[in-house]
């Protein structure tokens, strides 16, 4: 199963990458996105518009391909040391940035130490086994701590993009940050395949395409295709799908679910549902007292288990996601994810089954739980009226209290909550990110779940320095195995991202991780 | 009364409010809930970056400091940073405050241009057909809510049929008044309506009023009535209402803004209050403040000039 | 008492004025307004909330006189169970607001001095406020949900009924029978409520008229921007909003209940502009 949705990944990006027909150049694209950029930089980019456009204005020294196959980036090839506690790569030769200006190791060695450097950016410690950089040369090696099986992949992640170390050494401003703001748009350099050419908050961000960038089309000439990109921000579904069917934008992201029938029967527009590694979950406060002090039912295994079986997540993605998207078959990531076991959707329907543990749990019919939703949502009040609906069936009287984002997210990290809905996108390309999220109780208490179980913990702690991939494998399957079992969450499904392109757009795409991908974009005309 | 010291007093006055709607703009925004830091820095930020942000926005302090702080800085110009765009307050604010100032300015003039004309055709009318027309029509502006006739309009004209360009702003000058039209004419529905019956009210009592009946039997023309006591009567109440609904005209703009993606400080407003940012918020409401006031005071003043009665405090 | 009513009530042949097609208009959507809101049951004919994998997005039928939405829900029900929720808003929304107001407005306006001076700060102070902006914020420090825009109305609302109350009874201060209440050393509570109020209360019930329609447009407003009732609650800016991503393809989700609060906010401005006549100075 794992393998046929590798393939389709690879698929999808094979079909963009290289259409059938023979890529045009020239011309300019107009997208619409839901919110703007703020500041991308490698480094500080914390917020999806800023991560998911970093990689078109950065490389990064290694690349991920199809099915996570790791390829040259900046970097034209990488190795290994035995003992894994140290990667030496060699940077490619006659690369330039945008301004013309070559790509040196000093630049390399520059942008690594400032990605692992935890008093400037929120990511360093995706690279905390990172213990020095040095260059000899175009030869780069990277000293770790501790032996570390996804530093390979960090390599390939937006926070690694390569920076000028000239441009910051010039530019204006006491601390980094101000330098990279100072740098953002007026004396932009950058490694990738546009450049910031202007940026209006709130209105209208253009990017140009940078004529020194390294990579090639397969026509033998320097890539983009495209001349430029105007970014439109449009925060109203509605109005962005307007705009695009009036034919003013080429482009539109995240496209509701209700409308995707409707554009896909629309001829003079391509639906593309992307593969994702976004999940949809809600977790559940197993803690065995609630906030204030009274017993909690959800602390028992069998009333959570039950409300699992209990809920019927393919009714579920028709209701909400109008059947784009399916039921999670790993608890702990998304199926798109390296290393994500596929046994089948999880906790399929079934009532009986769910009858018979919440009775096994004592639990008393009328008992009462509070999800907490997101307010104004229409998608959490489908969910809450689904629920309310599928769970009364197993005696359980389901509350509703809505919150905006601020307040559900403090509620989560105190604690005050039985079930609340709450989403999920990988940053990066390894599983150790979102496995830690979810379930290893130092990083975030199990995504606020307050689940705290040794082996899992040991399991996590282990796979984070084992460099034996099939070793590795198996810990990670123990690890969902653990997790699907122990229910600490409701699992429902994951989603792609609707995408709603012009037909004349081809070989865009946005990745499983969310990243809007450009560089190979073109335009028929 | 001089107007002078008209003038004084009201500025004065501004003073005490002022600082009371600095209070409550300290107090209600420190009384959101959920911490500022855990709304800006993201789901997956740890405590340290937390802490960061908090100290970053001074959030460890006593709220009494945090308030001298707050004082301090609006009066040396300082609106603080937008956690939310990574900018300065002072900066954002006026990169977005022209395309309200915009949308409102075209909002009024096409609340003056309908209303205007219909009110009187209606008061000369009074209570015959077209007079029940008329107030019918514009009843139904006045009963509709704006998102829905917006969303109605940009569908229909902007994206259907083409006549206008689906929201945005543009970039020039022309741009912006064929861009913003149709969410002018969104936001104008509700005040043209007040205008035209506040109007057609006052001119219905000046044309009964003895003063002008008594000019009818002097023998004066009744375009010269019409035109020196009707108009000018008329357009003192007119003023005192268009100021008076300026701040309703700017919620107006909120909900409009965020349908038609003009970049305002309506829909950023929205946006901060969402994202709990602080400054941004802050900022934001002084402004509206600082505006309105200014605006208060200018519908005094044009108030007293047009009408000599009301200089007697 | 009679003779306070006969004070209240304006001279019989005033009483035509009440006759006008437009005030009858206006009472008519009112009475229906409220049957409806306080009997839903007895007119939608199908639960508002039960999902229906079969008929979804149908337009208006014989069986759906108006249509169903994307989880085929009845949208004629939905329309109908608004209404309590939409004329609730109306009077709760507006009430509270009136009662503070035309307290803290008679208390002011008939003491003046330093009570009058702070007052008019305040009020500044408030209505430099965008209106709206001020219910989000405040909606947003209570939380989402009908009763704390509830909330959040009364506390930004009360100024203006405060501020016509003051105007009025200040106004009235100069009548004889305040004069004459205080000659016979009547209480002030007793001048203030039984003298002056009866005649000051007209204006503040014509504009509360018009503030009831107002607030169904802003609770509407605030359920479209997600922060007055929730889904999946029936409520006129809710459908709206959950209808606006089908304008085209299914133009009855927000066509029906657009229409219902138009004909509602309708009826309340008619009764209001009738009120208003009946009350208008004359000669």
């Amino acid at each position: 199963m794992k393998k046929f949705l590798m393939a389709t990944v690879a698929a999808v990006a094979m079909v963009s990458a290289f259409p059938a027909l023979s890529a045009e150049r020239g011309g300019t694209m107009t997208f619409a996105r839901y919110d703007d950029s703020t500041l991308i930089d490698p480094i500080y980019a914390d917020r999806n518009p800023d991560i998911w456009m970093v990689t078109n204005l950065y490389d990064t020294l290694l690349r991920t391909g199809e099915g996570g196959s790791i390829s040259g980036g900046l970097a034209s090839d990488y190795s290994v040391a035995a003992d894994g506690l140290s990667i030496s790569l060699t940077l490619r030769d006659g690369i330039s940035f945008s301004d013309g200006t070559a790509i040196e190791a000093k630049d390399v060695v520059f942008s690594l130490e400032r990605a692992a450097n935890a008093d400037l950016g929120p990511w360093a410690g995706l690279l905390a086994s990172i213990d020095s950089v040095s260059s000899d040369g175009n030869s780069i090696t990277i000293t770790l701590r501790n032996a570390d099986p996804t530093i390979v992949s960090m390599l390939a992640t937006f926070n690694t993009a390569i920076v000028s170390a000239d441009a910051f050494a010039a530019a204006a401003g006491d601390t980094d940050q101000e330098k990279s703001s100072a740098l953002s748009v007026d004396g932009f350099v950058g490694s990738g395949p546009f450049t910031m050419k202007s940026h209006q908050r709130g209105t209208l961000m253009q990017f140009e395409a940078n004529d020194h960038y390294w990579r090639q089309g397969e026509d033998g000439k320097a890539l983009p295709y495209i001349d430029g990109i105007n970014f439109l921000v449009i925060p109203d579904d509605a109005t962005r799908i307007l705009k695009l069917q009036a034919g003013e934008v080429d482009g539109a992201e995240f496209i509701p679910f209700a409308r995707v029938a409707e554009m896909e029967a629309d001829a003079s527009i391509n639906m593309e549902l992307f593969p994702s590694t976004r999940i949809i979950y809600s977790p559940i406060n197993t803690r065995s007292e609630r906030a204030d002090g009274s017993a909690n039912p959800l602390a028992d295994l069998k009333l959570r288990q039950a409300i699992n079986y209990a809920t019927n997540k393919e009714a579920l993605v028709q209701l909400v996601l109008h059947g784009a998207g399916k039921p999670v078959t790993s608890g702990l990531m998304a199926s798109t994810t390296q290393l994500a076991t596929d046994n089948g959707p999880l906790y399929q329907y079934d009532l009986e089954k769910a009858k018979a543990l919440i009775a096994e749990a004592g639990v008393p019919a009328g008992t009462e739980i509070t999800l907490t939703t997101l307010a104004g949502s229409a998608d959490d009040g489908i969910i809450l009226a689904a629920l309310q609906q599928m769970w009364s069936e197993i005696g359980i009287k389901l509350k509703v209290e809505q919150v905006d984002g601020p307040t559900r997210g403090a509620k989560n990290r105190s604690g005050e909550f039985d079930i609340h809905t709450y989403g999920w996108v990988n940053d990066v390309n390894d599983p150790a990110q979102v496995a830690g999220w979810l379930g290893y109780y130092p990083t975030r208490k199990a995504v606020g779940t307050g689940w705290n179980n040794p082996e899992f913990n040991t399991l996590f702690e282990a796979s984070n320095t084992e460099m034996d991939p099939a070793k590795r494998a198996d810990q990670y399957a123990r690890m969902q195995e653990i997790y699907a079992e122990a229910a600490p969450l409701l699992f429902m499904y994951e989603t792609p991202f609707a995408v709603a392109l012009s037909q004349s757009v081809k070989g865009y795409v946005q990745t499983p991780l969310g990243n809007n991908e450009f560089a190979t974009t073109w335009i028929d005309r | 009364m001089s107007t002078l010291s008209y003038l004084l007093s009201r500025l004065l006055q501004i003073i005490p409010t002022f600082l009371i709607v600095m209070v409550i703009i300290f107090l209600l925004v420190r009384a959101l809930p959920g911490d500022p830091a855990i709304a800006m820095a993201d789901a997956k930020a740890t405590e340290e970056q937390l802490e960061q942000i908090r100290q970053r926005l001074g959030l460890d302090q006593p709220m009494w400091m945090q308030f001298g702080y707050f004082v301090k800085n609006v009066f040396t110009g300082n609106l603080g940073d937008s956690i939310l765009l990574k900018a300065p307050v002072t900066q954002v604010i006026i990169e977005r405050l022209p395309a309200s100032g915009f949308l409102t300015l075209y909002a009024v003039l096409f609340s003056v241009i309908i209303a205007g004309p219909l009110a009187f055709v209606a008061a000369l009318n009074r209570n015959n057909w077209i007079d029940v027309s008329v107030r019918s029509i514009f009843q139904i502006g006045l009963s509709t809510p704006v998102f829905y006739i917006g969303l109605l309009l940009l569908t229909f004209l902007a994206a259907k049929l083409r006549w206008f360009p689906v929201g945005g702003y543009g970039a020039t000058f022309g741009e912006h008044m064929y861009h913003l039209l149709l969410p002018a004419l969104t936001v104008a529905l509700y005040t043209s309506a007040i205008i035209m019956r506040n109007l057609r009210s006052s001119v219905i009592e000046v044309i009964d009023a003895e003063y002008v009946q008594f000019a009818r039997a002097k023998g004066l023309p009744e375009h010269v009535i019409l035109g020196r006591h009707v108009l000018r009567n008329a357009m003192i109440s007119t003023v005192t209402l268009l100021g008076l609904s300026i701040g309703n005209l700017m919620s107006g703009t909120l909900v409009t803004e965020t349908i038609f993606a003009v970049p305002g400080v309506g829909r950023l407003m929205l946006d901060a209050i969402f994202a709990r940012d602080y400054p941004l918020i802050q900022g934001l409401t002084l402004t509206f403040a600082v505006l309105v006031s200014i605006i208060f005071l200018l519908t005094d003043m044009i108030q007293a000039w047009l009408d000599p009665r009301l200089r007697v405090s | 008492m009679i003779s306070k009513l006969r004070r209240l009530l304006p001279h019989s042949s005033q009483l035509l004025v009440l006759l006008r097609p437009g005030f009858l208009v206006g009472v008519a959507i009112l009475f229906s307004s409220i049957i409806l809101a306080l009997f839903p049951s007895t007119f939608a004919p199908f639960d508002p909330n039960a999902f229906n994998y079969v008929d979804l997005k149908q337009p208006p039928s014989a069986e759906h006189w108006f249509g169903t939405d994307n989880l085929g829900r009845d949208t004629f029900s939905r329309v109908i169970w608004a209404y309590s929720v939409n004329i609730q808003m109306a009077f709760i929304a507006t009430i509270f607001a009136l009662t503070i107001g035309v307290t803290v407005g008679s208390l002011v306006g008939y003491y003046g001095g330093i009570a009058d001076a702070i007052f008019g700060r305040c009020v500044d102070a408030i209505i430099t406020f965008p209106f709206l902006v001020l219910v989000i914020a405040v909606v947003a420090v209570l939380g989402p949900g009908l009763t704390n825009m509830y909330i959040a109305i009364t506390l930004v609302g009360w100024v203006y009924y405060a501020r016509l109350m003051r105007a009025e009874i200040m106004g009235q201060l100069g009548n004889d029978y305040a004069a004459a209440g205080k000659v016979m050393g009547y209480s002030d509570a007793r001048i203030i409520f039984r003298h002056l109020l009866p005649n000051a209360i007209t204006p503040v019930i014509v504009y509360w008229m018009t503030d009831m329609a107002l607030a169904i447009l802003l609770g509407s407003s605030l359920g479209y921007l997600g922060l007055g009732a929730q889904p999946p609650q029936a409520e006129w800016g809710v459908l709206i909003a959950e209808g606006r991503n089908f304008i085209t393809t299914a133009w009855w989700l927000s066509l029906m209940p657009g229409i219902a609060i138009v004909v509602t906010g309708l009826g309340f401005s008619l009764v209001g502009d009738g009120v208003a006549d009946l009350m208008r100075p004359r000669g």
